[in-house]
C-alpha cells in the first residue's frame, strides 16, 4: 500500500470516529451514522461474494435477520453480555450458513442466487407466520446490551462507536483475505471456475468458505443491530433487503471493498433523507439507482477509476 | 504393474456417451520424459482420450495409471495435484486479471499454504516462479496486461504458462499450436521441446495437424474412430498404410 493510501485510510478513519463531535450530530444522525456504518460493513461482505468470487446472493438477509434474531433471544431472557449475544449470533448464523453454502455452491449462476434466495424465504416465512419468536411482531422491548458489567451499549454515541469497531475489523478482515492466497482463488474463481479446477483448486471448497465467511460478517452485524433499535422483526430479512444490499454493492462499485462500504452508506443516507420529504421516496431512489447504474457502471468508486484511467476492479 | 519409466499408463480404456463409442480399448504407456503424441482425424477421440486422463470424464471402462496410481475418476483439481497438468485447445485463462496474476495464481496453487487455513491471510512467495515462467516464454514485457488483451499466439502461451505454474511431471497439450500461423507453429513447437527437456518433463500432445508431431514426437499412436489404429516412432507412423489411409481415405476409393 503507497504512503498516500495509508495516509488517506488514517484521515478517514479519524474523520468517522471524530464525527459525533459535529454540532448537529443529534441522536437521530448518530443512529442514521449507525445504520449507514452498518449497511456499508454488510455490502462490504457481500462483495467478497459478489465482485470477487462472481456469486450473486439474494439470501444475505436471512443471515442479517438471524444474527439480530439470535441477539433478541438473548436478551430478551435477561442474558445481555454482548460477547455471549455476538458468540450466539456466530454459532446460530454458522450453523444456517453451512447449510445454505454447502447447497447452494453446488450449483452455479442463476442457480446459486436461487438457491440463497429460497434458503433465506423458508428462514423468513416461519419468523413471520410462526409465532415461535413473536411473529409478524417479532422480539420488541430489548433491554440494551452490555459491554462488561455495569458497561451498557445503550446511547446512540456508544452504538455508533461500537458499530465504527465492527466496520473497521470486518474491513481489516476482508482486506487480508484478499490479498491472501485465498482472495486471488476467488478472483481465479470469478474468472473461470473450470480453469482454477484444472490448476489444482477444489473449487466448491473456496465458494463455500467465502459463503460462510460473509454470512458470518453479515451475521454479526445483524447481531448488533437490536442493540440500537431494541427490536427484532421478520422484516429484517425480507428479500427486498438482500435486494437492497445487492443494490449497495453495485452503486458501491464491485470488487473493491471499499466501493460498497459508501454504496451502503450512500444508500442509506439517500432513503432516509428523500423519505422525510416525499412518501414516494422509492420513485426517487429508483431514479437515482437507474441513473447510476447507466451513467456510472463501476460504482461511485468507479469516478476515481474513470477519471485516473485506473483498473477499478479486483485484482488477484 | 507400474513399470520402472512408465508416467502414464492407459490400460485398454473405454469411454461411450450413450450409444456412442469414442474411445473402444485404448491402450497406450508413456514413458517418462517421452513426448508422446496422438493423432488422428477429427472425431477420432483425441479430446475424449485428454479428458479422461484429465478428469472431466470418467473412463467407461479400462485403467488409467499415473506413476503407478489409479487416476480413473478422480476430479480434475486431485489430478492436477498429483502432477497432471493440462492445457486446452481452445485458449481457456482468466481474462480480466493481467498476465502476472493468471500465472501467480497458477503457481500458487502448490505453494505450502495451498488448501491450508494460513492461505486466508499469507501471500505465498510465488512471484519468482511467475516471473520466470513469463520470461521463458516471452510474456515478461506484457505482463501487466489484462490476458484478454494477449494477441492469440500470446494467449497460447500464457495457456502453457498456467499449466506449467503448476509444477507437473506430465504435461498434456491439447492442440498447442491451434490457430498458430506455419512460423508460430514451427516456434512455438522448438520452444516446447526446449522447455520439456529443461524442465524434464513428460509431455502427451494432442494434434490433428501430423506436421507438427513429427518434428518433436519421440512416439506417436494414431486413433481413428475411437481405436487406436498404429502406435511407433514418427518414421514408422509416416509410412504406416493404415494411417495413410485413415487420413486420406481407401486407395481405392
Amino acid at each position: 500500500m503507497s504512503r498516500a493510501l495509508t495516509w488517506r485510510a488514517v484521515l478517514v478513519w479519524a474523520a468517522l470516529a471524530a464525527l459525533p463531535a459535529l454540532p448537529f450530530m443529534s441522536k437521530f444522525y448518530l443512529l442514521l451514522a449507525f445504520d449507514a456504518l452498518l449497511f456499508g460493513a454488510i455490502a462490504m461482505s457481500l462483495d467478497l461474494l459478489m465482485g470477487y468470487t462472481g456469486l450473486v446472493s439474494f439470501g444475505h438477509a436471512a443471515f442479517f435477520g438471524l444474527g439480530a434474531y439470535a441477539t433478541a433471544v438473548l436478551l430478551e431472557r435477561g442474558i445481555v453480555s454482548l460477547w455471549v449475544c455476538l458468540l450466539f449470533a456466530v454459532l446460530v448464523v454458522g450453523l444456517y450458513a453451512l447449510v445454505v453454502s454447502y447447497f447452494s455452491t453446488a450449483r452455479r449462476g442463476i442457480y446459486f442466487a436461487l438457491l440463497t434466495l429460497i434458503f433465506a424465504e423458508v428462514v423468513y416465512t416461519f419468523f413471520r407466520y410462526t409465532q415461535t419468536f413473536g411473529g409478524s411482531d417479532g422480539i420488541q422491548g430489548l433491554p440494551a446490551p452490555s459491554l462488561a458489567p455495569g458497561f451498557a451499549i445503550d446511547t446512540p454515541l456508544r452504538n455508533y462507536y461500537l458499530v465504527l469497531v465492527y466496520l473497521g475489523l470486518a474491513y481489516l478482515v476482508c482486506r487480508i483475505l484478499v490479498t491472501a492466497h485465498f482472495g486471488r482463488v476467488l478472483v481465479a474463481i470469478r474468472e473461470n471456475e473450470d480453469r482454477a479446477r484444472f490448476l489444482g483448486y477444489n473449487v466448491q471448497r473456496y465458494k463455500m468458505a467465502v459463503c460462510m465467511i460473509s454470512a458470518l460478517i453479515t451475521g454479526l452485524g445483524g447481531a448488533l443491530y437490536p442493540g440500537r433499535s431494541a427490536f427484532a422483526t421478520p422484516d429484517l430479512m425480507l428479500w427486498t433487503v438482500s435486494g437492497e444490499l445487492i443494490i449497495m454493492v453495485m452503486i458501491g462499485g464491485l470488487g473493491t471493498l471499499v466501493g460498497p462500504v459508501i454504496g451502503g452508506a450512500f444508500f442509506v443516507l439517500l432513503q432516509e433523507k428523500v423519505s422525510s420529504y416525499v412518501d414516494w421516496y422509492f420513485i426517487v431512489i429508483g431514479l437515482v439507482l437507474i441513473f447510476i447504474v447507466l451513467f456510472m457502471p463501476r460504482g461511485l468508486l468507479g469516478i476515481r477509476g474513470l477519471l485516473g484511467g485506473r483498473r477499478w476492479r479486483a485484482t488477484a | 504393474m507400474a513399470r520402472d519409466g512408465v508416467v502414464l499408463e492407459i490400460d485398454s480404456v473405454s469411454k461411450s456417451f450413450g450409444a456412442l463409442a469414442a474411445l473402444s480399448s485404448v491402450s497406450l504407456a508413456v514413458q517418462a520424459g517421452q513426448i508422446f503424441s496422438v493423432i488422428g482425424p477429427n472425431g477420432a477421440g483425441k479430446s475424449t482420450l485428454f479428458n479422461v486422463v484429465s478428469g472431466l470424464h470418467v473412463p467407461t471402462r479400462g485403467r488409467i495409471r499415473f506413476r503407478g496410481r489409479d487416476i480413473g475418476g478422480l476430479e480434475p483439481e486431485q489430478i492436477n495435484r498429483l502432477g497432471v497438468a493440462k492445457t486446452f485447445q481452445i485458449t481457456n485463462i482468466f481474462p480480466e486479471i493481467s498476465v502476472f496474476e493468471n500465472v501467480r495464481v497458477a503457481a500458487q496453487s502448490r505453494a505450502r499454504e495451498s488448501g491450508r487455513l494460513a492461505s486466508l491471510w499469507r501471500q505465498p512467495d510465488v512471484e519468482g516462479a511467475a516471473s520466470e515462467l513469463l520470461q521463458a516464454f516471452g510474456l515478461a514485457a506484457r505482463r501487466d496486461e489484462p490476458a484478454e488483451n494477449l494477441s492469440h499466439g500470446e494467449q497460447r502461451y500464457l495457456e502453457i504458462c498456467l499449466a506449467l505454474a503448476t509444477e507437473p511431471t506430465l504435461l498434456l497439450l491439447d492442440e498447442p499450436t491451434a490457430g498458430m500461423t506455419p512460423g508460430e507453429t514451427r516456434e512455438a513447437t522448438a520452444l516446447i521441446r526446449r522447455i520439456a527437456t529443461a524442465r524434464g518433463l513428460t509431455v502427451l500432445l494432442i494434434e490433428h495437424d501430423m506436421s507438427v508431431v513429427m518434428g518433436i514426437s519421440d512416439r506417436i499412436a494414431v486413433l481413428h474412430f475411437g481405436e487406436k489404429i498404429a502406435e511407433g516412432a514418427p518414421e514408422q507412423i509416416r509410412n504406416d498404410p493404415n494411417v495413410i489411409e485413415a487420413y486420406l481415405g481407401p486407395p481405392d476409393a
